[in-house]
């Protein structure tokens, strides 16, 4: 269970990017995210796993306490955690199971993985994962000959490699195509249903949103401003989440 | 106009520091140039007068690569921002480089003179601390416009400093830091020679001597031999680097 209790972020020069935010998410739940750029979508994420600290509030993930944890505590709440990212970041001089293995880093002792001499039960999950998301063949491609739908199922095979309990998503699907989004939306809803792993998704584009979410989460300067069951939703709680009308920027095909 | 003033004042330094084209002429007419022909190529391509000492100076140039460039790889990553594990290890790292690039080249050959007697071993030492900062100045740059994005998914994951940087960063800078490593041994090829020239040993030590006995026809013999070497190295070199980046 991850559950924010009056948490703030409050950026060094002034900018509040989370105001006093609350929010329980149980095991196994598909949230989508959505705001304006700058609702403070990124910070939430990465509030949760500590890549940005929490200037105020407790953020429990599976009952740890992210906010002022030690390196070692942050270690281990983070290696429960899977991220994937807008840009995919890869490492693209390299093959896609070296990315993958990454994935891997925390359980694996530090001398082993400087050396790259990594144990056969991390190379055989490594694969597990590139198995599930359906590029298996590709383990030894360098990652930047892949599409761009082919290195985010990488970075989402990388975040299933850590075998987690939670999965973060900030905007996986911003750089892909229409066709593209819906089959990685698709690969992350079945991942959720299939191994019950809590899923988190930022979406900036509101059609997705609907047909992919169970719950959606609307975030404005800031503040939750709605919290809810996808089912509720109309294109009026969209219009309030995002202070004006939706324009066709925010779908992702614009096919009405 | 900028260009008549830098003509001018070129003009004019020139005349301040004794600059006086007529001396070439002297130079060129010198009858000591007929001492530099014929090559005796039979005592050029001898192994103990020549091939030897060129493989000690090889030998020099290539453990001096070695270890200014393997010790200037982790320097690089505890200088940068980006990969240094904490605030005190970037500092500190940093402040033993500017301590290293501020003193001459020539004065650590000097101090490892003193230390160490003249030779080969000298020689290397000073040639690593050369490599060093000559590797540290180029790699740097490459370290800090790494992308931090692979980084932040190494981090994200929960992974320990080290191999973060590693799995991270290392894959993509790698490349450059060979490349730096060929173009740093070709430069310390060359100055072994230069250094052989002041007791290091090597093929400049050979020359040093042969001049010494006025040989100048051996001494031209010699380094025309080093031209070569040295050229087919640099190709070699270029080529290789061209594939790597």
């Amino acid at each position: 269970m991850i559950e924010f209790r009056d948490v703030s972020v409050t950026y060094r020069g002034g900018v509040r990017a989370l105001r006093n935010v609350d929010l329980t998410i149980d095991d196994g739940e598909f949230v989508v995210v959505v705001g304006l750029s700058g609702a403070g979508k990124s910070t939430l994420l990465r509030a949760m796993n500590g890549l940005i600290p929490a200037t105020g509030g407790s953020i429990t993930v599976g009952g740890t306490e992210v906010v002022g944890a030690s390196n070692a505590e942050l270690r281990d709440v983070r290696s429960r955690i899977g991220m994937i990212f807008q840009t995919f970041n890869l490492v693209h001089r390299t093959s896609v199971m070296n990315n993958v293995l990454m994935g891997r880093l925390a359980g694996v002792p530090a001398w082993r993985s400087t050396l790259g001499i990594w144990p056969a039960t991390d190379r055989e999950a490594a694969m597990a994962a590139l198995e599930r998301v359906g590029i298996v063949e590709k383990a030894y491609v360098r990652a930047s000959n892949l599409s761009g739908g082919q290195q985010q199922r990488v970075g989402i095979a990388r975040a299933l490699a850590q075998e987690p309990s939670v999965m973060l998503a900030d905007e996986p699907v911003a750089a892909l195509d229409p066709v593209t989004s819906r089959q990685v939306m698709g690969d992350l809803q079945r991942i959720n249903l299939d191994l019950g792993i809590t899923t988190l998704v930022n979406l900036h584009f509101l059609d997705l949103a609907r047909e992919f979410g169970r719950r959606l989460v609307g975030l404005r300067e800031g503040e939750v401003v709605f919290d809810g069951d996808i089912d509720d939703v109309t294109d009026e709680t969209f219009r309030e989440i995002y202070g004006r009308a939706i324009t066709v920027d925010d779908l992702k095909t614009a096919d009405g | 106009m900028a260009a008549v003033l830098v003509v001018a004042y070129t003009l004019v330094a020139g005349r301040t520091v004794g600059f006086d084209l007529s001396t070439f002429w002297q130079v060129w007419s010198n009858p000591l140039w007929e001492k530099f022909w014929p090559i005796p190529w039979g005592w050029v391509l001898d192994r103990h007068n020549v091939l030897d000492p060129l493989v000690e100076t090889f030998q020099i140039a290539i453990v001096s690569t070695l270890i200014g460039c393997g010790l200037a790889l982790p320097l690089a990553f505890a200088m940068s921002p980006l990969t240094a594990p904490n605030r005190v290890v970037l500092v500190v790292s940093r402040s033993i480089m500017n301590v290293v690039r501020a003193v001459p080249d020539l004065f650590w050959a000097k101090l490892l003179v003193t230390a160490v007697g003249i030779g080969a071993f000298a020689g290397s030492w000073a040639l690593s601390v050369f490599s060093l900062a000559v590797m540290v100045k180029l790699f740097s740059e490459t370290v800090d416009g790494a992308d931090p994005r692979p980084l932040e998914a190494a981090r994200a994951a929960g992974g320990r400093h080290m191999p973060v940087v590693r799995t991270g960063v290392l894959p993509t800078v790698l490349p450059e830091y060979v490349a730096y490593g060929l173009y740093v041994f070709e430069l310390n090829i060359r100055a072994s020679v230069v250094l052989g020239l002041v007791g290091a040993g090597g093929i400049g030590r050979v020359v040093e001597a042969q001049r010494q006995y006025f040989r100048f026809d051996r001494v031209l013999g010699v380094l025309v031999l080093v031209f070569v070497v040295v050229f087919v190295i640099e190709q070699v070199s270029m080529a290789v680097r061209k594939r790597l980046v």
